[in-house]
């Protein structure tokens, strides 16, 4: 049964597991755990509002007035002043009194809770106020405490009385102590033509060539592995894999997701992913490689602005049909989980009901990214040579922007004629003076059905409000009419025209119109205002400059109706769409920018926008800044937020980081929760290991190369991956050491330690997509080697050789080969990629044209067609394809299966299909 | 059904055997309902039991996306006639646009079956089925948006990312057959608003995604992905995997108790075998000459009948969407229009039901049909620059629709709730789309509380923190 340290049933909404609630745990208490009925209740009805209600400032953080209502015991003991609970009876408890607001403390403080509520815990403590403790509540006592929180510490390396294993480096001193407690021992050192390809595929996710495997198996000096683990890092295919890596991070794709009618490309996402390949590959601190993705528009940068595209990190989410909250959210969650394994998304609409993270502290957050805006035209970030292509670019662009512009002002000034028509004039008038004295709230469903645009009501409204504040003569006899009731208008609309003082156009108008309601009578001023000359400057004053009807060419989409809306923009769409799929637009970056001046954020009531809450500054979470934190001064704040991530003093970020690095090397993490460090993650499996890599990592300049070397070049990384020759090896070791365990003591890690917590072996892994894919392309000798540049569609044809990390990523239309391979879904931000083994893998695998173009190009390799001997042959193709020679049986049965079949031609004969074998494998697709 | 090659092995064990790769982490929350253990360690599409045995084993939405109008359907409102052309006595409830009198249905009811509840001449067909019908006039949504509400009706968020309804019910019961996707969403030319965002698997692992089908496409290699080899013919690609099975073995001998690797390899028997399956189960010609008929012409027709054939083989869930973006979004000429997409339809599900029934697989199937919302039972008002000043259309209305459901652990024969005399809002026993989905899961056999999935530090649940189950629909 999974652990639950909290069962607040409303944010999980899951009641406690009837298994993890034992009745009657706290014994002779006055408060038992009660009937299942009873806990039912209590987890329904009961604790969440507690929890919701109560615990900010009676609960585990905080125990006002000495009361704690998150603990069976705190129940009990009650307040400083006395027990607040009574069980059986309401009537004497002051918890229940101060529910009713009846007591010395109405509570809560702020707002009686709903009269059901009321009666829910009233009910409750009838019964006896059972307090069943969700397993493991007493052992979270201050979530504040939680290792992930406490700072970095430089743990002391531990001393070995009996190593089972080779030390290489102190990781393998971390390791080996946590395996000598439980009688473990490490698996050998992996055979080298394991260890290059292991290198190989961590590093670069390709594989090595046979004459390189060759090479390092005849390498036999002590540095041998180290060349090659430097060689590796020195090369540019190092930062498409690790680039990948953090692309799944940032939830990168190069499209927005669905969004109604702007073109669904981000044109310049691209750049965001060169910025990551590029900043691995350059061993870019890791601390600024931070900065810059949430700041580098805050930054000097100098000539080169290409650390502009860093910003894609934010700004390249989903677009939640561009609701302003969803997308912020996103930002805050790509930030919290990806850099720090912090859920800080889960304190949207109410405090974290795990982790000490306020909902106060979510919208200080949100303040930043209110306060960060997208400029309507990414910047240029250069780099890109001018061209007779881009120059060629930019003047169909410009043509295109002026059509689209000449298009908006032709429409627009229709629009404006249209809102200084007779009609139109009146409708509006006439609106505002029977709006007079509604609610505000009325306001915007009032001009709704009228059919008006409330842009312009609202202009017309304030222009009348001063005209009749100055007793405008063209306005003032409309007001005094429209004050006639409706049944009397007729009869005595003749009497209040004659007298009144009015400008002497309008008095004619109303006096001919002889109007019957006041409908007529805003009729007949509309238009004589609409029908203005020259000698009624008054009349002409209303429709001209300054007026309602002066409405700028800039606020035109305020007054498009729908048909302008759609036609416009799909004109926009096109020009955007043209932009993208351009190659010859020079690269610019999607980046935010800080508002002029800085939204202070309030706190969004269960996350609604339109319940406003306290006022937040925006500032750090407590919990990473402690409460010494200081408020954002510079703008948005979004500087002082990235030099906070990656301050030497944030417990959590070089941890998160070190962590993700680690798993790309072991396939599983110290903690097995990388975006989730907290109080309900799994505990990290090496605490002090964690803690020692995140230091060293932060004291070698946030190198991640070196971190990298320091994992590598460990004996714990060079072990082979196989369980079993973990234990032989453990057998052995004792033998031969004489060691004072005796030899029944010593354990097998298959059984002991089936999920290989303790590392008493590596991780046989199997590749993901990307190796996958570009494994077969350099065994067909066909890889690109094109570093950075636009996507391409991979899964059309022809398809391209370039390397999977370059492949369109298409939110909306995520491939389905992407999918059933668990591609990282760009939807959000994706801790760790899944793992299945599903037939639609293996139906591309055997169908997908891809794949038998790769093995056609594989069976025709030059060395392969020169080779003269069917065994040659079968040589060559088990190099190129596995980076090894053949054994006899190998030889044999590839005889058997190419028979006397033809190679080469337009046919896919037995050579090919030999090829394709070699490249479904299970061989190929797994690393020991 | 797949069946399993080796015996049922313990939690433990399981975990012994497959204990590494990150993927299997990432899919322990999966593992670790001890309710459901898992009777294959690797494949997350093994069949498993949910919490409770559900009398529905199987789900085929028929998703009348655009919002079909409920009282031209499902729920008569001869209140309607007394003001048509005339204000409703109480002003209009506030949707997408602006509406105005009142508009009585064009379309004739009629009582049907021994339960004599009434059905409009658009379906008539289904009618038929009527005492099998649970008909749930009351339901109700958000925001009268597609967007938001295809998404609610198809997730159960309307605007973040979560799992589609048929994700869950992948991710709960796996699928009975292996050669074939668990969960499969089908639409003719194009696809629904919002795409593929409706199937969605959200943060659950990709397999649970639907795989979308253009049943547009007759041929079955535009159906379903690479399922057939361009290049070698069946007799060869035997002779591939035989060659394969042999240079795995090799490589596993050295590798014991490697659980990946044995997934591996059976994968590719599995695909071997669903290259013959699916393109059998794709192929509607197969059918008799009177079951054709039976389902009439056309893309519906096909789609629903490709549904049936799906769900006989063992498909978890089905969803059949009318058409690209939102075809039941009668805004004008709602009278031809809902004919129109009525009349592609109607007989087709008739012959859906009449075939479930057949097949003995009625009892066991769960058939929801409904929009993401239903429409105002007042015309809507022309909207400058749309609608050519036509004044003959129903707006989207939130406040109350009907969605039905069939089969399954449903008791036909009945309406629940009602909505109020002119059909505008639901009044009586309303049932939210959170209703909706957790009643669903009952019949499913899952407690909609319980049924999570661990996400960034939150159990996240198909009901969210919504939902119950409506007692009056169960049998």
């Amino acid at each position: 049964m999974t652990r639950w340290v909290f069962t607040l049933g409303l944010l999980s909404g899951i009641a406690a597991p009837a298994s993890a609630v034992e009745p009657a745990k706290t014994p002779g208490g006055p408060t038992p755990a009660g009937t299942p009925e009873q806990v039912e209740f209590f987890e329904k009805k009961v604790r969440p509002v507690l929890a919701e209600q109560c615990y900010s400032c009676h609960g585990a953080k905080k125990q006002s007035a000495g009361l704690r209502l998150d603990t069976a015991d705190g129940m009990k003991k009650g307040a400083d002043n006395g027990p607040v609970v009574v069980p059986g009876d309401p009537a004497r408890s002051r918890l229940v009194a101060s529910v009713k607001r009846a007591g010395d403390f109405p509570m809560p403080p702020k707002a009686a809770l709903p009269a059901d509520t009321v009666a829910a815990l009233t009910e409750w403590v009838k019964m006896g106020a059972p307090f069943p403790e969700a397993a493991g509540t007493q052992a979270v006592a201050d979530p504040r405490k939680h290792w992930a929180f406490q700072p970095i510490k430089d743990p002391p390396l531990p001393q070995l009385r009996d190593p089972r294993g080779e030390v290489r480096n102190e990781i393998d001193r971390f390791v080996l102590a946590k395996l000598e407690e439980k009688g473990l021992a490490a698996a050998p050192r992996a055979d080298k033509r394991t260890l290059i390809r292991r290198a190989h595929f961590d590093l670069l996710g390709l594989p090595p060539t046979a004459d390189e495997v060759d090479a390092f198996e005849k390498d036999d000096s002590p540095q041998a592995f180290e060349k090659l683990v430097d060689k590796l890092l020195a090369s540019p295919h190092y930062g498409e894999r690790w680039g990948r890596y953090w692309l799944d991070v940032a939830r990168y794709a190069d499209t927005k997701g669905y969004v109604f009618q702007e073109d669904r490309n981000f044109p310049y996402a691209y750049t965001y992913r060169d910025y990551v390949i590029r900043s691995f590959n350059e061993d870019k601190p890791f601390d600024r490689f931070v900065v810059d993705q949430l700041a580098a528009d805050k930054l000097p940068l100098g000539d080169d602005k290409r650390p502009l595209a860093a910003m894609g990190f934010l700004t390249l989410g989903r677009r939640f049909l561009n609701n302003t909250p969803d997308i912020i959210d996103d930002r805050i969650d790509v930030v919290s989980r990806g850099l720090m394994g912090l859920t800080v998304a889960c304190a949207r609409c109410h405090d974290h009901k795990f982790d000490p993270v306020p909902i106060k502290d979510y919208y200080s957050l949100y303040g930043v990214f209110a306060s960060s805006v997208e400029p309507k035209e990414p910047p240029l970030i250069g780099g890109a040579p001018r061209t007779p292509e881009v120059e060629a670019f930019e003047k169909e662009l410009a043509k295109r922007e002026v059509n689209y512009t000449a298009e908006v002002a032709k429409r627009h000034g229709l629009a404006v004629a249209k809102l200084r028509s007779a009609d139109s004039v009146a409708e509006y008038v006439r609106a505002v003076l029977d709006a007079r004295g509604k609610p505000g709230d009325q306001i915007q469903g009032f001009v709704r059905d009228r059919d008006l645009t409330g842009f312009v009501f609202a202009r017309w409204r304030a222009y009348l409000t001063e005209q009749l504040k100055q007793h405008s003569p063209v306005f003032s006899p409309l007001a005094q009419l429209r004050d006639i009731p409706e049944t009397d208008f007729a009869a005595k609309a003749p009497a209040v025209i004659a007298g009144l003082g009015a400008d002497p156009a309008v008095l004619k108008a109303l006096a001919d119109a002889k109007p019957k309601t006041f409908r007529e009578a805003a009729a007949a001023v509309g238009k004589v205002i609409a029908g203005a000359t020259k000698d009624q400057p008054a009349l002409l004053a209303v429709l001209g400059p300054g007026g309602p009807t002066d409405i700028p060419v800039a606020d035109a989409e305020k007054i498009f109706n729908r048909l302008d809306r759609d036609q416009l923009a799909a004109v926009r769409q096109k020009i955007d769409a043209f932009k993208a799929s351009s190659p010859a637009a020079p690269p610019r970056a999607h980046v935010l920018n800080d508002t002029p001046s800085p939204v202070e954020p309030v706190v969004f009531l269960r996350g609604n926008p339109g319940n406003r809450g306290p006022a937040v500054p925006r500032q750090m979470p407590e919990v990473v800044a402690g409460a010494a934190r200081k408020p954002f001064t510079d703008g948005s704040g979004r500087l002082e937020l990235a030099r906070s991530i990656v301050s030497p003093d944030n417990p959590l970020t070089a941890r998160v980081f070190v962590n993700r690095v680690w798993i790309g090397h072991f396939g599983q993490g110290l903690v097995r929760t990388p975006s989730d460090f907290g109080v309900r993650s799994d505990p990290p499996t090496h605490p002090e290991l964690l803690d020692w890599l995140a230091k060293r990592f932060m004291q070698d300049g946030w190198s991640v190369k070196q971190l990298h070397r320091r994992i590598m070049l460990s004996a714990t990384y060079q072990q082979a991956s196989s369980a079993e020759r973990g234990a032989r090896n453990a057998e052995q070791k004792a033998t031969n050491s004489g060691s004072s365990v005796p030899h029944s003591a010593l354990r097998d890690s298959r059984s002991d330690d089936p999920d290989n917590r303790l590392l008493a072996h590596q991780n046989r892994r199997r590749l993901d997509f990307e190796a996958l894919r570009d494994s077969f392309l350099a065994a067909a000798g066909r890889l690109d080697p094109a570093v950075g540049g636009r996507p391409v569609d991979l899964f059309n044809v022809p398809f391209p050789a370039r390397r999977t990390v370059y492949g369109l990523i298409d939110r909306s239309n995520f491939p389905g080969t992407f999918r059933s391979f668990d591609v990282a879904s760009p939807d959000q931000h994706s801790p760790q990629r899944f793992l299945t083994t599903v037939p639609t893998q293996a139906l591309f695998l055997l169908n997908s044209p891809f794949v038998a173009e790769q093995a056609k190009a594989l069976a025709n390799r030059p060395e392969v067609v020169a080779a003269k001997s069917a065994d040659e042959k079968l040589t060559k193709l088990y190099r190129a394809a596995l980076g090894r020679n053949t054994t006899r049986d190998e030889l044999a049965l590839g005889r058997e299966f190419v028979g006397a079949g033809a190679q080469g031609g337009a046919a896919f004969g037995k050579w090919e299909q030999f090829a394709q074998v070699l490249l479904l494998s299970n061989e190929f697709a797994f690393v020991d | 059904m797949f069946a399993h090659p080796r015996p049922p092995i313990s939690r433990r064990e399981m975990l012994a055997r497959c204990g590494m790769g990150m993927g299997l982490l990432g899919l322990a929350p999966l593992l670790a309902d001890t309710a459901r253990a898992a009777a294959d360690p690797i494949n997350p599409l093994a069949p498993r039991p949910p919490h409770f045995p559900g009398k529905a084993k199987r789900v085929i939405h028929i998703f009348a996306n655009g919002g079909p109008s409920q009282v031209d359907t499902f729920d008569p409102k001869p209140a309607l006639a007394k003001y048509a052309g005339k204000p409703l006595p109480a002003a209009n409830l506030r949707t997408e646009r602006r509406t105005g009198a009142a508009f009585p249905s064009p379309f004739k009811f009629q009582k049907y079956g021994k339960s004599g509840l009434e059905v409009s001449e658009l379906f008539s067909n289904t009618a038929k089925h009527i005492d099998d019908i649970c008909v749930i006039r009351s339901m109700h949504a958000d925001v009268p948006n597609h967007e938001p509400s295809f998404l609610l009706m198809n997730t159960g968020e309307a605007r973040l990312i979560r799992p589609s309804v048929g994700s869950w019910v992948a991710y709960g019961l796996g699928t009975e057959n292996q050669n074939l996707p668990g969960f499969i969403t089908m639409c003719p030319a194009g696809m629904p608003l919002l795409e593929s965002q409706n199937w969605q698997a959200g943060f659950l692992p990709g397999v649970f995604q639907g795989t979308y089908i253009d049943t547009k496409h007759t041929d079955v290699e535009k159906l379903v992905e690479h399922v057939r080899s361009k290049t070698t013919p069946p007799a060869d690609q035997r002779r591939q995997l035989d060659l394969l099975a042999r240079l795995n073995a090799a490589h596993q001998a050295a590798r014991p108790d490697d659980p990946q690797l044995e997934a591996r390899i059976r994968s590719f028997e599995l695909a071997y075998r669903m290259q013959t399956e699916a393109a059998e189960a794709f192929d509607v010609t197969r059918e008799p000459k009177h079951v054709l008929e039976a389902y009439g012409p056309g893309e519906q027709a096909r789609s629903l009948l490709l549904a049936r054939r799906l769900v006989e083989r063992g498909v978890r869930f089905v969803q059949v969407s009318h058409g690209p973006v939102q075809p039941w979004d009668s805004h004008d000429d709602l009278e031809v229009e809902h004919r129109r997409l009525a009349g592609q339809v109607d007989r087709a599900i008739g012959a859906l039901i009449s075939d479930l029934k057949r097949l003995g697989l009625f009892e066991s199937t769960l058939i929801v049909w409904g929009g993401e919302f239903g429409r105002t039972p007042v015309v809507e008002l022309p909207t400058p620059g749309s609608n050519a000043g036509k004044v003959n259309g129903r707006d989207h209305n939130h406040w109350g629709f009907t969605v039905w459901m069939a089969g399954g652990g449903v008791k036909g024969g009945q309406a629940v709730g009602a909505t109020d005399e002119f059909g505008f809002k639901a009044v009586e026993n309303p049932v939210h789309v959170h209703d909706l989905h957790a009643t669903m899961l009952h019949l499913l056999g899952f407690d909609h509380e319980k049924f999570t999935f661990r996400y960034a530090g939150r159990d996240f649940r198909l009901t969210d923190v919504h939902g119950r189950v409506v007692k009056e629909v169960l049998a």
